[in-house]
């Protein structure tokens, strides 16, 4: 092969370019083509003819020499395939984590994203601050909200069109209520009602005391006698205006 | 105000021979229970027992003794379960610590099966309602400053109580019925300290109006306990020797010393506290002349402890003007007559 290439070079460095037109203004119509790997035979061939025919190397040294030759030509042959193939695979490898990166690129872009909007509501929350009374406020007006909506419920058969509209302010008023809840339990704002009724704990005395065996009937406890209270009691009318 | 005039108004008994006064005041102490009326001769009779219990196997031998012996004693889980004093005696004879229903001036939640107990001593010592629905104001503490206690739970617990017996249940803080009992010449303008078995009570109180109360969680039991660790004894034992006579001024022995040493630090424990808590008061009412302390409770009992108490009040910059510093004649009972005067005020 590299003598083929060294032919090509020389009958390139040896000949001129013609376009056919130029060939044709010549008055040429036909020309031969000889390729440079059939010329590198013939030179080859020429080659061989010579030396055989001087008598300074002998037949067999030949075929030796051109089997080595052409062993050493198809290792070498062999050995640049090998590499050509690793070269492919590790191109079509490279093209792969090329494509992998881009994906990992596209996916931590969206995640970065999606953390600065994250960041941002929270940040917006503290930022804006609302008092007690706002949220307690919006609490109520989403209350009077869902109120209406019920309302709106009752009312006998909506068109199709009109429930989804509902369903979607349901859903949204649900939300906002969740959210409203939450920035009121961060405030320590509850929405829960404290119950007027006290609580009564008698109940848990319903049968203590009445099946006991006991001799406390016949014990005196132990009495000690103080000062009376009318003077306190005296100052105490005193300061209400009483008499 | 004779029976006769009187007879139309239900703030007077009028199935006794002389006419008294309706309502009682009782103290419901982590330590002691006391239950305060008025009698017919112009004075107070103060039921008291200790809120304390121990059980014993149950036979009939020991229950044959304890009757003789007049100790009160109820048959509960087929145990025999001694109530109140003796108790406390007994727990010292056989090196035992009793049982007690109260911890830290709250219903304790260990001993769940003390309230038959409990409503037993509280039955005997408040007597039947001489009327139905007569007013009982029972004390309760104040919130604590040290710990987290559901003074809610408590409250509900004795009103339910109470009112099960026939009375009509009122609840009053502490310290601000030591004000009603202590503090009448200075028209309950002052400060009441109640220095309790399971706490320390303080209430500021501007005519008889309270302005702040709260309570710290140590009080004679968190004596005991200390004294007990320090000496390897039961904790009976060091409430018994607390409660033998002794002056925090002068200990005499090595275990009156402990007593000594614990007492003084929670009076500054309870002064501190009390000073911190006044200067950071938001609602506190600014008084132009000074104002008296009255120290009550049972933990106050002990010999030399107002001079201690003035000697650790002089030691800290306390943050309002103060007169008089002195303890109640009648430190054990002045709490359950402080409800008593509430009580009365609200039957009238």
């Amino acid at each position: 092969m590299e003598s083929v290439n060294e032919i090509k070079e020389a009958l390139s460095a040896r000949s001129r370019t013609a376009t056919l037109d130029e060939l044709r203004s010549e008055g040429r119509r036909r020309v031969r083509l000889v390729r440079a790997e059939h010329i590198a035979a013939m030179i080859s061939e020429a080659v061989h003819t010579a030396i055989e025919q001087s008598g300074l190397i002998g037949q067999d040294e030949v075929d030796r020499l051109v089997d080595k030759s052409r062993q050493e030509f198809r290792s070498i042959l062999k050995e640049r395939e090998a590499e050509v193939q690793r070269a492919h695979e590790i191109e079509e490898t490279l093209a792969e984590r090329e494509t992998e990166l881009a994906a990992l690129k596209s996916r931590c872009a969206e995640l970065t994203a999606a953390l600065a909007s994250k960041q941002q509501a929270p940040a917006a929350t503290g930022a804006a601050a609302p008092s007690g009374d706002l949220v307690m406020s919006l609490m109520q007006e989403m209350a009077n909200m869902k109120a209406s909506l019920m309302q709106r419920d009752a009312q006998p058969a909506p068109a199709a069109g009109a429930a989804d509209f509902s369903a979607a302010i349901e859903k949204l008023a649900g939300s906002l209520n969740d959210r409203l809840e939450t920035i009121g339990k961060k405030m320590g704002v509850s929405a829960a009602v404290e119950s007027n009724t006290p609580m009564d704990f008698s109940s848990l005395f319903a049968d203590d005391g009445k099946s006991l065996e006991s001799n406390m009937e016949n014990i005196e406890v132990k009495q000690k006698s103080a000062g009376g209270i009318a003077g306190n009691l005296a100052r105490l009318k005193k300061l209400k205006g009483g008499s | 105000m004779t029976q006769h005039q009187n007879h139309n108004d239900p703030s007077v008994d009028h199935g006794a021979d002389t006419a008294v006064a309706l309502g009682k005041g009782l103290d419901v102490g982590t330590a002691n229970l006391a239950a305060a009326v008025q009698n017919d001769e112009g004075g107070i009779t103060v039921n008291v027992e200790r809120n304390a219990f121990l059980d014993i196997p149950s036979d009939v031998y020991s229950k044959n003794m304890l009757t003789k012996l007049k100790v009160p004693y109820v048959v509960h889980n087929n145990k025999l379960v001694v109530i109140g004093e003796a108790a406390f005696e007994l727990a010292n004879v056989f090196g035992r610590e009793t049982r007690r229903p109260m911890a830290d001036g709250l219903i304790s939640p260990n001993e769940q099966d003390a309230l038959p107990m409990m409503k037993m001593i509280i039955g005997k010592i408040l007597g039947e309602p001489r009327v139905q629905g007569e007013h009982c104001y029972f004390c309760v503490p104040a919130p604590s400053l040290d710990v987290d206690n559901n003074v809610v739970y408590h409250q509900g617990l004795f009103e339910g109580m109470i009112n099960k017996m026939g009375y009509t249940a009122h609840a009053i803080n502490e310290a601000h019925a030591v004000i009603f009992a202590e503090l009448a010449e200075s028209d309950f303008t002052g400060i009441g300290l109640s220095f309790g078995g399971g706490m320390a009570n303080a209430c500021i109180a501007y005519k008889s109006i309270p302005c702040l109360s709260f309570s710290v969680a140590r009080g004679g039991d968190w004596i005991d306990k200390n004294v007990a660790n320090v000496l390897g004894c039961p904790r009976s034992k060091a409430t018994h020797i607390k409660e033998r006579g002794i002056d925090i001024r002068d200990p005499k022995s090595r275990e009156e010393e402990a007593v000594s040493i614990y007492y003084r630090s929670l009076i500054n424990y309870v002064l501190q506290n009390i000073k911190t808590r006044f200067e950071s008061g938001k609602n506190m009412p600014s008084f132009n002349n000074p104002i008296d302390i009255a120290c009550a409770g049972g933990t106050s009992m002990i010999g030399g402890f107002i001079e201690v108490f003035r000697d650790e009040f002089a030691k800290i910059d306390f943050p309002l003007p103060v007169g008089r510093i002195f303890r109640s004649e009648e430190a054990l009972t002045a709490v359950a007559k402080g409800c008593l005067v509430a009580a009365a005020i609200g039957e009238s």
